[in-house]
């Protein structure tokens, strides 16, 4: 009799998966609608969907079958903006030998470089925002590519809309240095301890441009290796490597790379934690007309965010990202300029816990493009978040 | 009327002890909503009447139809390869208590201590019965760091992350449920039933329940087990008797 009304107080939503055929099929989701700047001109915070992040709202099931033991089968369905309903991600998970922790997985996987890339979901992200790396649009395209330095540096701070001479005469979106999006399609591997996991993948596309088919005919080989020496302290590094132009570019070989590396940390205690990661990624370019540079053009970016909670229900966060690309040389023989406009990134936020798996979240983001005609803007962003 | 069980004398022992000696026996009931006020507005209904000596037992079994079912992890698609397993949570143990309680059941003067392990990813116990003003230990036994949180009414804390070897505490002032949560894994999770007088009991591995020194009167006698509803029963005890008392759990 007073059961229910007492539970209901402490958790009136579902908290737990739904379980099917006997907890063989366990079926979770998330919902989260996130409202803020209507028009953003500047762009600061589109996606490789063409969305802008900080005005979405997503729905999320996640299903995970494991008819025997050492077999699961995993999918994720969602739904971006009530619009079309995309399989995030569908693969195989196989543990060869009962015992050992080493588990196979094939499919549409989840990526194996970096740390922020597998925290697919709200409840792990203190912050509303993306971090710059994962999300922000540099001018690059595998589709169409620059015939010169010129062409690359006309397009600084564009990555929204860019095109370019050579491959597809449409303007279209340009890549992140890693996608936080989507997801490659592959196999994959990890090895599991209490101090240390490793992982490594072949796949279709690579860390910027994931891809459910192979457009290019090579394949992306990425690995990561963390360890955690103490409890609470998590430290990663990842290294990828993979053809990133397509095919339909008319250029003489698709055989350019994009190599990454990337080194990631973790460290939390008490009421408090911290994260901080780097990625370095280089494009390998075709050039008709190579800069004095060479062919190549590399971007980094590096971010550290926190979290503190300051009551159960009531915690506040930062973040302060950089990214940061390298300098060409074009034909005008005017100084070296990063081929791409740098970005700074400032986040700070609060989140209210309603209920466990119910949050409520604010955040003022602030943006800074330094060789751009749109060159700073700020955001203020609210969301609410419920997952089962 | 279960929920007046534990919603009855919502204050520190202190004020309970003196409440109960002078306080008249009728006090008015609000819903559970209200029980966040402080305890002077606390209700109950006329108590039962005590007609002899603490002699009297009520014992029986709570049978579960359905065997409950452990709190599955998240399935994430995010993950690298397999969860790592975890201990099974034993879900078969209910609480049974009088509901309302006889009126010596306040005159404790004593603070005790429980505790709440935290082993193999699992809470152990899964349900903790214990007396308005327990003071709860939740010990790390594991090798992962947790974090021991509850957001319920009754009592709102969060320990923080610790890792293994340590311990931190908590003191259970209000009657009440509390639902406790590990922010690191989903799969974990507990309650904590706190009550304002001493005649409970948990169940063991078989579902036998005692409740030992009640005084003769008319009970309700309510089984609670956080997987199924709730079940109460009336009995009337005498004064050196044993009462029989058994309950069937089932999901509807």
């Amino acid at each position: 009799m007073f059961l229910l009304p007492v539970r209901a107080v402490a958790q009136w939503l579902p908290s737990g998966p739904v379980r099917l055929l006997d907890g063989r099929l366990r079926l979770g989701g998330e919902i989260s609608a996130t409202a803020g700047t209507p028009a953003d001109v500047t762009f600061f915070n589109y996606t490789d969907y063409e969305r802008n992040a900080l005005r979405t709202f997503r729905a999320a099931v996640t299903g995970l079958w494991q008819p025997v033991e050492r077999l699961a089968f995993l999918a994720e369905m969602r739904i971006d903006d009530a619009e079309s309903v995309t399989a995030a991600a569908a693969y195989v998970r196989f543990r060869p030998w009962r015992g050992r922790p080493f588990d196979v997985q094939a499919g549409r996987i989840p990526p194996v470089f970096g740390a922020f890339g597998r925290r697919a979901y709200q409840a792990d992200r203190p912050l509303i925002g993306y971090p710059l790396a994962y999300q922000y649009l540099t001018s690059l395209r595998s589709d169409a590519l620059p015939a010169g330095a010129d062409d690359l540096l006309r397009m600084r701070g564009r990555g929204w809309r860019s095109s370019f001479p050579v491959g597809s005469p449409y303007a279209g979106p340009g890549l992140p240095l890693i996608s936080a999006f989507k997801w490659d399609t592959g196999v994959q591997a990890r090895w599991l301890t209490p101090r240390l996991e490793a992982a490594f993948a072949v796949t279709n596309g690579t860390i910027s441009n994931p891809r459910l088919g192979d457009d290019n005919g090579g394949k992306q080989l990425a690995g990561r290796l963390a360890v955690t020496p103490v409890t609470g302290l998590l430290l990663g590094a990842s290294a990828s490597r993979g053809n990133w132009i397509a095919r339909a570019v008319p250029v003489a070989s698709t055989a350019h790379a994009q190599t990454a590396f990337g080194g990631d940390a973790e460290y939390s205690r008490g009421y408090g934690m911290i994260r901080a990661e780097m990625v370095w990624s280089r494009w390998d370019l075709p050039f008709l007309s190579p800069p004095p540079e060479g062919r190549q053009a590399t971007a980094l970016a590096a971010w550290i965010e926190g979290r503190y909670r300051v009551s159960p229900r009531v915690y506040i966060a930062g973040r302060a990202d950089r990214l940061g690309f390298s300098s060409i040389t074009g034909a005008s023989a005017a100084p070296p300029l990063p081929w791409d406009a740098p970005v700074r990134r400032y986040e700070v936020g609060a989140g209210y816990s309603v209920q466990r798996n119910l949050i409520l979240r604010g955040s003022l983001q602030v943006n800074q493009r330094n060789g751009s005609r749109l060159d700073r803007r700020a955001f203020l962003t609210a969301q609410a978040a419920w997952w089962f | 009327m279960v929920l007046m069980a534990l919603t009855q004398r919502a204050c520190p022992p202190k004020l309970q002890r003196r409440r109960v000696r002078g306080l008249t026996q009728r006090v008015r009931t609000l819903p559970l909503a209200a029980t966040g006020v402080v305890c002077f507005f606390c209700v109950s209904p006329v108590w039962p009447s005590v007609a002899g000596g603490f002699t009297a037992t009520i014992r029986g079994r709570v049978e579960l139809r359905q065997p409950p079912r452990d709190l599955d992890p998240r399935p994430s698609a995010a993950d690298l390869g397999m969860h790592a397993s975890h201990g099974a949570t034993d879900r078969r143990r209910s609480v049974v208590y009088l509901d309302p309680a006889p009126r010596a059941a306040f005159d404790s003067r004593d603070e005790p201590r429980a505790r709440m392990d935290q082993r193999n990813e699992t809470f152990v116990p899964h349900v903790l019965a214990v007396v308005a003003g327990t003071t709860v230990d939740f010990p790390n036994n594991d090798r992962t760091y947790h974090n021991v949180f509850s957001l319920s009414r009754t009592r709102t804390f969060d320990l923080g992350r610790y890792a293994a070897g340590r311990s931190k505490s908590v003191r259970f002032d209000k009657p009440g449920i509390v639902r406790v949560f590990c922010e690191i894994h989903s799969h974990m999770s507990a309650y904590i039933l706190v009550f304002s007088h001493r005649y409970f009991a948990v169940t063991d591995d078989e579902g036998r329940y005692r409740i030992a020194n009640v005084p003769a009167g008319t009970y309700t006698v309510v089984a609670w087990n956080g997987a199924m509803p709730t079940e109460s029963k009336q009995i009337t005890v005498s004064d050196t008797g044993e009462a029989t008392l058994d309950f069937v759990l089932e999901r509807r």
